[in-house]
Protein backbone atom coordinates (compact mmCIF):
# COMPACT_ATOMS: atom_id res chain seq x y z
CA UNK A 1 0.00 0.00 0.00
CA UNK A 2 3.09 2.31 1.13
CA UNK A 3 6.69 1.60 -0.41
CA UNK A 4 9.68 4.16 0.21
CA UNK A 5 13.15 2.90 -1.69
CA UNK A 6 15.77 4.78 -0.68
CA UNK A 7 13.72 8.03 -0.03
CA UNK A 8 16.04 10.96 0.68
CA UNK A 9 14.15 14.89 1.19
CA UNK A 10 16.58 17.71 2.80
CA UNK A 11 15.62 21.13 3.62
CA UNK A 12 17.40 24.23 3.04
CA UNK A 13 17.82 26.49 5.91
CA UNK A 14 19.45 29.82 5.48
CA UNK A 15 22.10 30.42 3.75
CA UNK A 16 24.22 27.10 2.37
CA UNK A 17 22.49 25.45 5.32
CA UNK A 18 21.31 22.02 4.77
CA UNK A 19 19.20 19.83 6.54
CA UNK A 20 18.66 15.75 5.98
CA UNK A 21 14.88 15.44 7.21
CA UNK A 22 14.71 11.54 5.55
CA UNK A 23 17.97 9.99 5.02
CA UNK A 24 17.85 7.16 2.18
CA UNK A 25 14.75 5.78 3.91
CA UNK A 26 13.23 2.85 2.88
CA UNK A 27 10.43 0.99 3.92
CA UNK A 28 7.13 -0.93 3.24
CA UNK A 29 3.66 -0.94 4.73
CA UNK A 30 1.12 -3.59 3.24
CA UNK A 31 -2.95 -3.36 3.05
CA UNK A 32 -4.53 -3.68 6.18
CA UNK A 33 -1.17 -3.04 8.46
CA UNK A 34 -1.76 -0.69 11.19
CA UNK A 35 1.67 1.28 12.08
CA UNK A 36 3.25 3.71 14.52
CA UNK A 37 5.79 5.76 13.38
CA UNK A 38 7.60 7.07 16.49
CA UNK A 39 10.37 9.26 17.31
CA UNK A 40 11.72 12.73 19.03
CA UNK A 41 10.94 16.01 17.20
CA UNK A 42 12.93 16.37 14.31
CA UNK A 43 13.39 12.63 13.09
CA UNK A 44 11.96 12.92 9.93
CA UNK A 45 7.59 11.93 11.06
CA UNK A 46 5.67 14.85 9.81
CA UNK A 47 8.21 14.88 6.61
CA UNK A 48 7.17 11.07 6.18
CA UNK A 49 3.43 12.13 6.31
CA UNK A 50 3.31 15.16 4.15
CA UNK A 51 5.73 13.18 1.26
CA UNK A 52 2.70 10.52 1.64
CA UNK A 53 0.12 12.76 0.27
CA UNK A 54 2.37 14.68 -2.14
CA UNK A 55 2.13 17.54 0.02
CA UNK A 56 5.97 17.50 -0.98
CA UNK A 57 8.17 15.60 -3.26
CA UNK A 58 11.13 13.60 -2.22
CA UNK A 59 14.43 14.91 -3.31
CA UNK A 60 15.35 11.39 -4.56
CA UNK A 61 14.18 7.77 -4.67
CA UNK A 62 11.30 6.22 -5.28
CA UNK A 63 7.74 6.76 -3.21
CA UNK A 64 4.42 4.30 -3.98
CA UNK A 65 1.30 5.09 -2.24
CA UNK A 66 -1.65 3.86 -3.09
CA UNK A 67 -0.62 2.18 -6.12
CA UNK A 68 0.44 5.59 -7.60
CA UNK A 69 4.19 6.32 -8.23
CA UNK A 70 4.03 10.37 -6.33
CA UNK A 71 7.36 10.73 -8.31
CA UNK A 72 5.98 10.47 -11.72
CA UNK A 73 2.51 12.27 -10.28
CA UNK A 74 0.99 14.98 -12.25
CA UNK A 75 -0.24 17.30 -10.11
CA UNK A 76 -3.82 17.39 -11.77
CA UNK A 77 -3.81 13.74 -10.19
CA UNK A 78 -3.16 14.69 -6.69
CA UNK A 79 -6.77 14.97 -5.96
CA UNK A 80 -7.36 11.88 -7.10
CA UNK A 81 -4.79 10.58 -4.76
CA UNK A 82 -5.60 12.31 -1.46
CA UNK A 83 -8.67 10.51 -2.39
CA UNK A 84 -7.68 7.22 -1.26
CA UNK A 85 -6.33 8.90 2.22
CA UNK A 86 -8.02 10.13 5.15
CA UNK A 87 -6.08 12.71 7.02
CA UNK A 88 -6.62 13.20 10.83
CA UNK A 89 -4.84 15.74 12.46
CA UNK A 90 -3.49 16.89 16.14
CA UNK A 91 -5.94 20.18 16.38
CA UNK A 92 -8.75 18.55 14.54
CA UNK A 93 -8.57 21.55 11.79
CA UNK A 94 -12.59 21.52 11.49
CA UNK A 95 -14.67 24.54 10.06
CA UNK A 96 -15.89 26.40 13.46
CA UNK A 97 -18.87 28.10 11.06
CA UNK A 98 -19.99 24.45 10.35
CA UNK A 99 -22.02 21.84 12.07
CA UNK A 100 -20.62 18.55 12.85
CA UNK A 101 -23.15 16.80 10.02
CA UNK A 102 -21.63 19.83 7.48
CA UNK A 103 -18.12 19.57 8.45
CA UNK A 104 -17.99 15.32 7.58
CA UNK A 105 -20.49 15.83 4.31
CA UNK A 106 -18.01 19.07 2.96
CA UNK A 107 -15.31 16.62 2.47
CA UNK A 108 -17.73 14.55 0.18
CA UNK A 109 -18.94 17.68 -1.18
CA UNK A 110 -16.32 19.23 -2.36
CA UNK A 111 -15.55 16.19 -4.24
CA UNK A 112 -18.66 16.28 -6.11
CA UNK A 113 -20.77 13.54 -4.52
CA UNK A 114 -23.86 13.75 -4.98
CA UNK A 115 -26.60 14.91 -2.22
CA UNK A 116 -28.16 11.62 -2.20
CA UNK A 117 -25.06 9.69 -1.29
CA UNK A 118 -23.77 12.33 1.22
CA UNK A 119 -27.30 11.99 2.44
CA UNK A 120 -26.80 8.52 3.02
CA UNK A 121 -23.05 7.80 4.09
CA UNK A 122 -22.75 10.88 6.93
CA UNK A 123 -25.29 9.43 9.35
CA UNK A 124 -23.62 5.98 8.85
CA UNK A 125 -19.86 7.44 9.36
CA UNK A 126 -20.97 9.52 12.62
CA UNK A 127 -22.51 6.25 14.16
CA UNK A 128 -19.54 4.89 13.44
CA UNK A 129 -17.40 7.25 15.26
CA UNK A 130 -20.38 7.71 17.92
CA UNK A 131 -21.70 10.91 17.53
CA UNK A 132 -25.30 9.93 15.73
CA UNK A 133 -27.16 12.49 18.52
CA UNK A 134 -24.33 15.27 17.70
CA UNK A 135 -24.79 15.62 14.22
CA UNK A 136 -26.33 19.27 14.31
CA UNK A 137 -23.93 20.84 17.22
CA UNK A 138 -21.14 22.92 16.23
CA UNK A 139 -17.49 22.33 16.60
CA UNK A 140 -17.12 24.65 19.51
CA UNK A 141 -20.09 22.67 22.00
CA UNK A 142 -18.13 19.39 21.80
CA UNK A 143 -15.29 18.48 24.16
CA UNK A 144 -11.59 18.35 22.22
CA UNK A 145 -12.17 13.87 21.93
CA UNK A 146 -15.86 14.94 20.17
CA UNK A 147 -13.82 17.02 17.76
CA UNK A 148 -11.54 14.49 17.55
CA UNK A 149 -13.94 11.84 16.77
CA UNK A 150 -15.54 14.14 13.84
CA UNK A 151 -12.49 14.87 12.07
CA UNK A 152 -12.00 10.69 12.00
CA UNK A 153 -15.41 10.59 10.62
CA UNK A 154 -14.70 13.51 7.86
CA UNK A 155 -10.98 11.81 7.18
CA UNK A 156 -12.92 8.59 7.14
CA UNK A 157 -16.53 9.21 5.36
CA UNK A 158 -15.14 9.00 1.69
CA UNK A 159 -14.15 5.02 2.57
CA UNK A 160 -10.38 5.68 2.19
CA UNK A 161 -7.45 2.53 1.55
CA UNK A 162 -5.56 4.69 3.58
CA UNK A 163 -5.68 6.86 7.38
CA UNK A 164 -2.87 8.82 8.18
CA UNK A 165 -3.25 10.22 11.64
CA UNK A 166 -0.45 12.97 12.87
CA UNK A 167 -0.57 12.51 16.18
CA UNK A 168 -3.74 12.35 16.91
CA UNK A 169 -4.19 12.02 20.77
CA UNK A 170 -1.74 14.47 21.16
CA UNK A 171 -4.42 17.23 22.46
CA UNK A 172 -6.54 14.82 23.95
CA UNK A 173 -5.96 13.18 27.64
CA UNK A 174 -5.16 9.78 28.21
CA UNK A 175 -8.75 8.24 29.02
CA UNK A 176 -10.18 9.95 26.08
CA UNK A 177 -7.03 9.07 23.70
CA UNK A 178 -8.20 5.23 24.65
CA UNK A 179 -11.41 5.74 22.62
CA UNK A 180 -9.77 7.64 19.93
CA UNK A 181 -7.49 4.07 19.83
CA UNK A 182 -10.47 2.02 19.74
CA UNK A 183 -12.02 3.74 17.10
CA UNK A 184 -9.03 3.73 14.64
CA UNK A 185 -8.67 0.27 15.77
CA UNK A 186 -12.30 -0.37 14.34
CA UNK A 187 -11.55 1.59 11.17
CA UNK A 188 -8.23 -0.53 10.20
CA UNK A 189 -9.94 -3.70 11.33
CA UNK A 190 -12.31 -2.84 8.07
CA UNK A 191 -9.71 -3.30 5.87
CA UNK A 192 -8.06 0.38 5.50
CA UNK A 193 -4.41 0.98 6.63
CA UNK A 194 -3.55 2.93 9.58
CA UNK A 195 -0.43 5.10 9.44
CA UNK A 196 0.08 7.22 13.08
CA UNK A 197 2.93 9.31 14.03
CA UNK A 198 2.90 9.77 17.77
CA UNK A 199 4.49 10.59 20.58
CA UNK A 200 2.58 8.88 23.02
CA UNK A 201 4.20 5.92 25.27
CA UNK A 202 0.75 4.56 26.60
CA UNK A 203 -0.84 4.23 22.86
CA UNK A 204 2.02 2.34 21.49
CA UNK A 205 2.72 0.30 24.36
CA UNK A 206 -1.23 -0.79 24.88
CA UNK A 207 -1.53 -1.30 21.56
CA UNK A 208 1.21 -3.55 20.77
CA UNK A 209 1.25 -3.04 16.86
CA UNK A 210 3.84 -2.67 14.03
CA UNK A 211 6.37 0.46 15.41
CA UNK A 212 9.01 1.96 13.14
CA UNK A 213 10.84 4.25 14.93
CA UNK A 214 12.55 7.48 13.08
CA UNK A 215 15.75 9.22 14.45
CA UNK A 216 17.62 11.77 12.29
CA UNK A 217 15.75 10.48 9.11
CA UNK A 218 16.64 7.10 9.17
CA UNK A 219 15.03 4.40 10.46
CA UNK A 220 16.22 2.97 13.76
CA UNK A 221 14.09 0.30 15.08
CA UNK A 222 11.06 -1.61 12.53
CA UNK A 223 9.09 -4.10 15.21
CA UNK A 224 6.01 -5.91 14.83
CA UNK A 225 4.01 -5.69 17.77
CA UNK A 226 6.72 -3.35 19.24
CA UNK A 227 6.61 -0.91 22.32
CA UNK A 228 7.05 2.82 22.34
CA UNK A 229 10.95 2.46 23.18
CA UNK A 230 13.27 -0.18 24.96
CA UNK A 231 13.29 1.58 28.05
CA UNK A 232 11.28 -1.22 30.43
CA UNK B 1 -28.49 23.58 -10.14
CA UNK B 2 -26.12 21.53 -8.92
CA UNK B 3 -24.71 20.71 -5.68
CA UNK B 4 -21.75 21.36 -7.00
CA UNK B 5 -22.27 24.80 -9.03
CA UNK B 6 -24.58 25.88 -5.74
CA UNK B 7 -21.02 25.66 -2.99
CA UNK B 8 -18.62 27.35 -6.12
CA UNK B 9 -21.32 30.64 -6.65
CA UNK B 10 -22.41 30.68 -2.76
CA UNK B 11 -18.64 30.72 -2.03
CA UNK B 12 -17.73 32.97 -4.58
CA UNK B 13 -20.88 35.70 -3.08
CA UNK B 14 -19.76 35.04 0.55
CA UNK B 15 -16.51 36.37 -0.50
CA UNK B 16 -17.75 39.39 -2.18
CA UNK B 17 -20.26 40.04 0.79
CA UNK B 18 -17.21 39.63 3.20
CA UNK B 19 -14.93 42.28 1.46
CA UNK B 20 -17.65 44.82 0.74
CA UNK B 21 -15.00 47.81 0.51
CA UNK B 22 -12.48 46.09 -1.40
CA UNK B 23 -15.36 44.62 -4.01
CA UNK B 24 -16.65 48.27 -4.23
CA UNK B 25 -13.00 49.59 -5.11
CA UNK B 26 -12.80 46.67 -7.39
CA UNK B 27 -16.00 47.64 -9.10
CA UNK B 28 -15.46 51.18 -9.36
CA UNK B 29 -11.77 50.73 -11.24
CA UNK B 30 -13.16 48.45 -13.42
CA UNK B 31 -15.92 50.81 -14.37
CA UNK B 32 -14.03 54.07 -14.82
CA UNK B 33 -10.84 51.81 -17.08
CA UNK B 34 -14.40 50.46 -19.32
CA UNK B 35 -15.88 53.46 -19.34
CA UNK B 36 -12.95 54.96 -20.86
CA UNK B 37 -12.29 51.90 -22.92
CA UNK B 38 -15.88 52.03 -24.30
CA UNK B 39 -15.39 55.89 -24.99
CA UNK B 40 -12.50 55.54 -26.85
CA UNK B 41 -14.36 52.39 -28.79
CA UNK B 42 -17.26 55.03 -29.43
CA UNK B 43 -14.64 57.75 -30.62
CA UNK B 44 -13.60 55.85 -33.16
CA UNK B 45 -16.82 54.61 -34.60
CA UNK B 46 -17.70 58.34 -34.69
CA UNK B 47 -14.76 58.77 -36.62
CA UNK B 48 -15.54 55.82 -39.26
CA UNK B 49 -19.16 57.43 -39.50
CA UNK B 50 -18.06 61.04 -40.31
CA UNK B 51 -15.34 59.93 -42.84
CA UNK B 52 -17.82 57.73 -44.59
CA UNK B 53 -20.36 60.47 -45.02
CA UNK B 54 -18.09 63.37 -45.47
CA UNK B 55 -15.80 61.16 -48.28
CA UNK B 56 -19.18 61.10 -50.06
CA UNK B 57 -19.54 64.64 -50.02
CA UNK B 58 -16.53 66.54 -49.82
CA UNK B 59 -15.84 68.98 -52.03
CA UNK B 60 -13.57 71.51 -53.56
CA UNK B 61 -14.21 75.02 -53.71
CA UNK B 62 -12.89 77.23 -56.11
CA UNK B 63 -13.62 80.43 -55.14
CA UNK B 64 -13.80 83.81 -57.97
CA UNK B 65 -12.91 86.79 -57.94
CA UNK B 66 -15.31 89.72 -57.52
CA UNK B 67 -14.41 93.78 -56.40
CA UNK B 68 -14.11 92.85 -53.13
CA UNK B 69 -11.60 90.17 -53.51
CA UNK B 70 -9.43 90.77 -56.19
CA UNK B 71 -10.49 94.02 -57.62
CA UNK B 72 -12.15 93.71 -60.62
CA UNK B 73 -15.20 90.68 -60.75
CA UNK B 74 -14.20 87.62 -63.08
CA UNK B 75 -15.24 88.12 -66.78
CA UNK B 76 -17.87 85.38 -68.49
CA UNK B 77 -15.38 84.89 -70.93
CA UNK B 78 -13.15 83.38 -68.06
CA UNK B 79 -15.89 81.44 -66.37
CA UNK B 80 -17.26 79.73 -69.31
CA UNK B 81 -13.63 78.64 -70.15
CA UNK B 82 -13.22 77.46 -66.48
CA UNK B 83 -15.81 75.64 -66.42
CA UNK B 84 -15.28 73.50 -69.62
CA UNK B 85 -11.69 72.72 -68.41
CA UNK B 86 -12.52 71.61 -65.37
CA UNK B 87 -15.95 69.38 -66.94
CA UNK B 88 -12.96 68.23 -69.12
CA UNK B 89 -10.88 66.70 -66.73
CA UNK B 90 -11.95 62.79 -65.92
CA UNK B 91 -10.99 62.92 -61.87
CA UNK B 92 -13.98 65.31 -61.64
CA UNK B 93 -17.37 64.06 -61.12
CA UNK B 94 -19.83 67.03 -60.99
CA UNK B 95 -19.22 70.94 -60.70
CA UNK B 96 -22.06 73.01 -59.41
CA UNK B 97 -21.66 76.83 -60.04
CA UNK B 98 -22.62 78.60 -56.82
CA UNK B 99 -23.22 82.79 -57.41
CA UNK B 100 -23.33 85.49 -55.27
CA UNK B 101 -26.73 85.51 -54.24
CA UNK B 102 -26.58 81.45 -54.06
CA UNK B 103 -23.79 81.82 -51.62
CA UNK B 104 -25.49 84.93 -49.75
CA UNK B 105 -29.09 82.18 -49.32
CA UNK B 106 -26.99 78.91 -48.12
CA UNK B 107 -24.83 81.34 -45.34
CA UNK B 108 -28.54 82.95 -44.24
CA UNK B 109 -29.81 79.40 -43.86
CA UNK B 110 -27.02 78.72 -42.12
CA UNK B 111 -26.87 81.06 -39.39
CA UNK B 112 -30.88 81.84 -39.20
CA UNK B 113 -31.11 80.62 -35.83
CA UNK B 114 -28.04 83.14 -35.31
CA UNK B 115 -29.13 86.83 -36.48
CA UNK B 116 -26.08 88.77 -35.36
CA UNK B 117 -23.96 86.67 -37.38
CA UNK B 118 -26.25 86.36 -40.46
CA UNK B 119 -26.42 90.56 -40.17
CA UNK B 120 -22.97 91.28 -41.00
CA UNK B 121 -23.01 90.27 -44.41
CA UNK B 122 -24.14 91.37 -47.36
CA UNK B 123 -25.30 90.22 -50.51
CA UNK B 124 -22.04 91.12 -52.38
CA UNK B 125 -19.45 89.81 -49.51
CA UNK B 126 -19.49 86.17 -50.27
CA UNK B 127 -17.66 84.68 -53.11
CA UNK B 128 -19.11 83.09 -56.39
CA UNK B 129 -17.93 79.52 -56.38
CA UNK B 130 -17.67 76.18 -58.54
CA UNK B 131 -17.97 73.84 -56.20
CA UNK B 132 -16.16 70.31 -57.82
CA UNK B 133 -16.97 66.77 -56.59
CA UNK B 134 -14.03 64.89 -57.15
CA UNK B 135 -14.07 61.15 -58.38
CA UNK B 136 -11.50 60.73 -55.84
CA UNK B 137 -11.21 63.22 -53.24
CA UNK B 138 -7.39 62.87 -52.94
CA UNK B 139 -6.65 63.97 -55.86
CA UNK B 140 -7.21 67.55 -54.78
CA UNK B 141 -3.54 68.49 -55.62
CA UNK B 142 -4.03 68.07 -59.45
CA UNK B 143 -6.73 70.63 -59.05
CA UNK B 144 -5.82 72.84 -57.16
CA UNK B 145 -2.04 73.34 -59.47
CA UNK B 146 -3.71 73.16 -62.56
CA UNK B 147 -6.40 76.44 -61.59
CA UNK B 148 -4.84 78.29 -58.95
CA UNK B 149 -3.36 80.21 -61.49
CA UNK B 150 -6.32 80.65 -64.16
CA UNK B 151 -7.53 84.21 -64.31
CA UNK B 152 -10.34 85.14 -62.04
CA UNK B 153 -9.65 82.00 -59.49
CA UNK B 154 -9.10 84.01 -56.24
CA UNK B 155 -8.32 80.47 -54.15
CA UNK B 156 -8.81 76.94 -54.63
CA UNK B 157 -9.97 75.12 -51.20
CA UNK B 158 -9.72 71.31 -50.14
CA UNK B 159 -12.87 70.63 -47.76
CA UNK B 160 -11.11 67.82 -46.94
CA UNK B 161 -8.26 69.61 -45.26
CA UNK B 162 -10.59 70.72 -43.29
CA UNK B 163 -12.24 67.88 -41.95
CA UNK B 164 -8.99 66.09 -41.69
CA UNK B 165 -8.26 68.51 -38.96
CA UNK B 166 -11.19 67.86 -37.05
CA UNK B 167 -10.62 64.35 -37.35
CA UNK B 168 -6.89 64.17 -36.38
CA UNK B 169 -7.93 66.11 -33.22
CA UNK B 170 -10.65 63.64 -32.42
CA UNK B 171 -7.80 60.94 -33.26
CA UNK B 172 -5.60 62.72 -30.30
CA UNK B 173 -8.79 62.69 -28.32
CA UNK B 174 -9.33 58.78 -29.03
CA UNK B 175 -5.92 57.50 -28.33
CA UNK B 176 -5.54 59.46 -25.07
CA UNK B 177 -8.65 57.99 -23.59
CA UNK B 178 -7.57 54.33 -25.04
CA UNK B 179 -4.15 55.09 -23.10
CA UNK B 180 -5.98 56.03 -19.57
CA UNK B 181 -7.75 53.10 -20.42
CA UNK B 182 -5.02 50.83 -20.58
CA UNK B 183 -3.84 52.22 -17.52
CA UNK B 184 -6.65 52.08 -15.40
CA UNK B 185 -7.11 48.26 -16.06
CA UNK B 186 -3.64 47.16 -15.44
CA UNK B 187 -4.59 49.26 -12.19
CA UNK B 188 -8.07 47.57 -12.14
CA UNK B 189 -6.62 44.53 -12.32
CA UNK B 190 -3.96 44.85 -9.51
CA UNK B 191 -7.39 45.52 -7.47
CA UNK B 192 -8.56 42.72 -8.37
CA UNK B 193 -5.44 40.05 -7.99
CA UNK B 194 -4.85 41.53 -4.25
CA UNK B 195 -8.71 41.34 -3.46
CA UNK B 196 -8.66 37.60 -4.28
CA UNK B 197 -5.46 36.68 -2.36
CA UNK B 198 -7.28 38.29 0.56
CA UNK B 199 -9.91 36.83 -0.02
CA UNK B 200 -7.84 33.23 -0.62
CA UNK B 201 -6.00 33.64 2.37
CA UNK B 202 -9.08 35.16 4.62
CA UNK B 203 -10.42 30.94 3.82
CA UNK B 204 -6.82 29.34 3.63
CA UNK B 205 -8.02 26.64 6.27
CA UNK B 206 -10.97 25.52 4.41
CA UNK B 207 -8.79 25.54 1.38
CA UNK B 208 -6.43 23.20 2.79
CA UNK B 209 -8.58 20.98 4.10
CA UNK B 210 -10.44 20.88 0.88
CA UNK B 211 -7.18 20.17 -0.89
CA UNK B 212 -6.32 17.23 1.67
CA UNK B 213 -9.23 15.74 1.13
CA UNK B 214 -8.51 15.66 -2.62
CA UNK B 215 -11.15 18.24 -4.05
CA UNK B 216 -9.84 19.02 -7.56
CA UNK B 217 -7.92 22.19 -8.36
CA UNK B 218 -10.54 23.88 -10.16
CA UNK B 219 -13.12 23.06 -7.01
CA UNK B 220 -10.96 25.08 -4.67
CA UNK B 221 -10.26 27.90 -7.49
CA UNK B 222 -13.54 28.58 -9.50
CA UNK B 223 -15.31 30.11 -5.84
CA UNK B 224 -12.13 32.75 -5.98
CA UNK B 225 -12.25 32.82 -9.92
CA UNK B 226 -15.90 33.63 -9.82
CA UNK B 227 -15.50 36.11 -7.21
CA UNK B 228 -13.06 38.38 -9.53
CA UNK B 229 -14.83 37.59 -12.32
CA UNK B 230 -18.62 38.70 -11.38
CA UNK B 231 -17.18 41.68 -9.66
CA UNK B 232 -15.01 42.89 -12.98
CA UNK B 233 -18.90 41.99 -14.91
CA UNK B 234 -20.75 44.33 -12.63
CA UNK B 235 -18.00 46.92 -13.16
CA UNK B 236 -18.19 46.18 -17.20
CA UNK B 237 -22.23 46.60 -16.44
CA UNK B 238 -22.38 49.50 -14.73
CA UNK B 239 -19.79 51.08 -17.49
CA UNK B 240 -22.05 49.91 -20.21
CA UNK B 241 -24.82 51.82 -18.26
CA UNK B 242 -22.65 54.91 -18.40
CA UNK B 243 -22.33 55.10 -21.78
CA UNK B 244 -25.46 54.12 -22.45
CA UNK B 245 -26.95 57.11 -20.38
CA UNK B 246 -24.46 59.56 -21.59
CA UNK B 247 -23.35 59.17 -24.84
CA UNK B 248 -26.82 59.28 -26.57
CA UNK B 249 -27.79 62.32 -24.99
CA UNK B 250 -24.34 64.20 -26.02
CA UNK B 251 -24.68 62.78 -29.62
CA UNK B 252 -28.58 64.51 -29.85
CA UNK B 253 -26.96 68.10 -28.52
CA UNK B 254 -24.10 67.88 -31.17
CA UNK B 255 -26.53 66.71 -33.69
CA UNK B 256 -28.44 70.20 -33.07
CA UNK B 257 -25.60 72.19 -33.66
CA UNK B 258 -23.56 70.52 -36.28
CA UNK B 259 -26.26 69.32 -39.00
CA UNK B 260 -23.18 68.70 -41.28
CA UNK B 261 -22.05 65.29 -39.53
CA UNK B 262 -23.87 62.31 -38.52
CA UNK B 263 -23.50 61.11 -35.15
CA UNK B 264 -23.90 57.81 -33.39
CA UNK B 265 -26.33 56.98 -31.33
CA UNK B 266 -27.59 54.16 -28.85
CA UNK B 267 -27.41 51.68 -30.97
CA UNK B 268 -23.43 51.80 -31.45
CA UNK B 269 -23.29 52.18 -27.05
CA UNK B 270 -25.13 48.98 -27.24
CA UNK B 271 -22.78 47.32 -30.35
CA UNK B 272 -19.38 47.82 -27.83
CA UNK B 273 -21.11 46.55 -24.62
CA UNK B 274 -20.04 42.46 -25.17
CA UNK B 275 -16.83 43.89 -26.09
CA UNK B 276 -16.44 45.85 -22.71
CA UNK B 277 -18.16 43.19 -20.72
CA UNK B 278 -15.50 40.35 -22.13
CA UNK B 279 -12.74 43.11 -21.15
CA UNK B 280 -13.91 43.26 -17.69
CA UNK B 281 -14.42 39.52 -16.76
CA UNK B 282 -10.94 38.72 -19.05
CA UNK B 283 -8.98 40.78 -17.09
CA UNK B 284 -10.79 39.93 -13.73
CA UNK B 285 -9.81 36.30 -14.71
CA UNK B 286 -6.40 36.62 -15.47
CA UNK B 287 -5.91 39.07 -12.30
CA UNK B 288 -7.56 36.19 -10.25
CA UNK B 289 -5.69 33.32 -12.03
CA UNK B 290 -2.14 35.20 -11.10
CA UNK B 291 -3.08 36.15 -7.77
CA UNK B 292 -4.25 32.14 -7.13
CA UNK B 293 -1.40 30.41 -9.23
CA UNK B 294 0.95 30.16 -6.16
CA UNK B 295 -1.13 30.61 -3.29
CA UNK B 296 -3.41 27.51 -4.40
CA UNK B 297 -1.10 25.11 -5.29
CA UNK B 298 -1.22 21.56 -4.44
Amino acid sequence: MIRLQNVTKTYKRGEEGEVVALDDLTLEVGKGEFVFIVGPSGSGKSTFMKLLTREQLPDSGELWVAGKNLATLRSWKVPMLRREIGYVFQDFKLLPSKTVYENVAFALEVIGKARREIDSRVPEVLELVGLEGKAQAQPHELSGGQQQRVSVARAFVNNPRILLCDEPTGNLDPQTSVGIMKLLDRINRTGATVVMATHDQHIVDSMRRRVVELENGVVVRDQSRGVYGYAG
Amino acid sequence: MSARWRYILGEALVGLRRNLLMTFAVILSVTVSLTLLGASLLLSEQVNLATDDWIDKVEVSIFLCNERSCGVDITPDQREQLLSDLESQPIVEQVFYESQEDAFARFQEMFKDDPDVAGVVEPDSLPASFRVKLVDPNDFDVIAQQFEAYPGVEEVVDQQELLNDLLRFIDVVRRAALIVAAIQLVAAGVLIANTIRVAAFARREQTSIMKLVGASNWYVRLPFLFEGMFAGALGALLAWGLLLASVPRVAENLRDQIQLVPFIGAEEVLAVGPLMLGAGVGIAAIASLIALRRFLDV
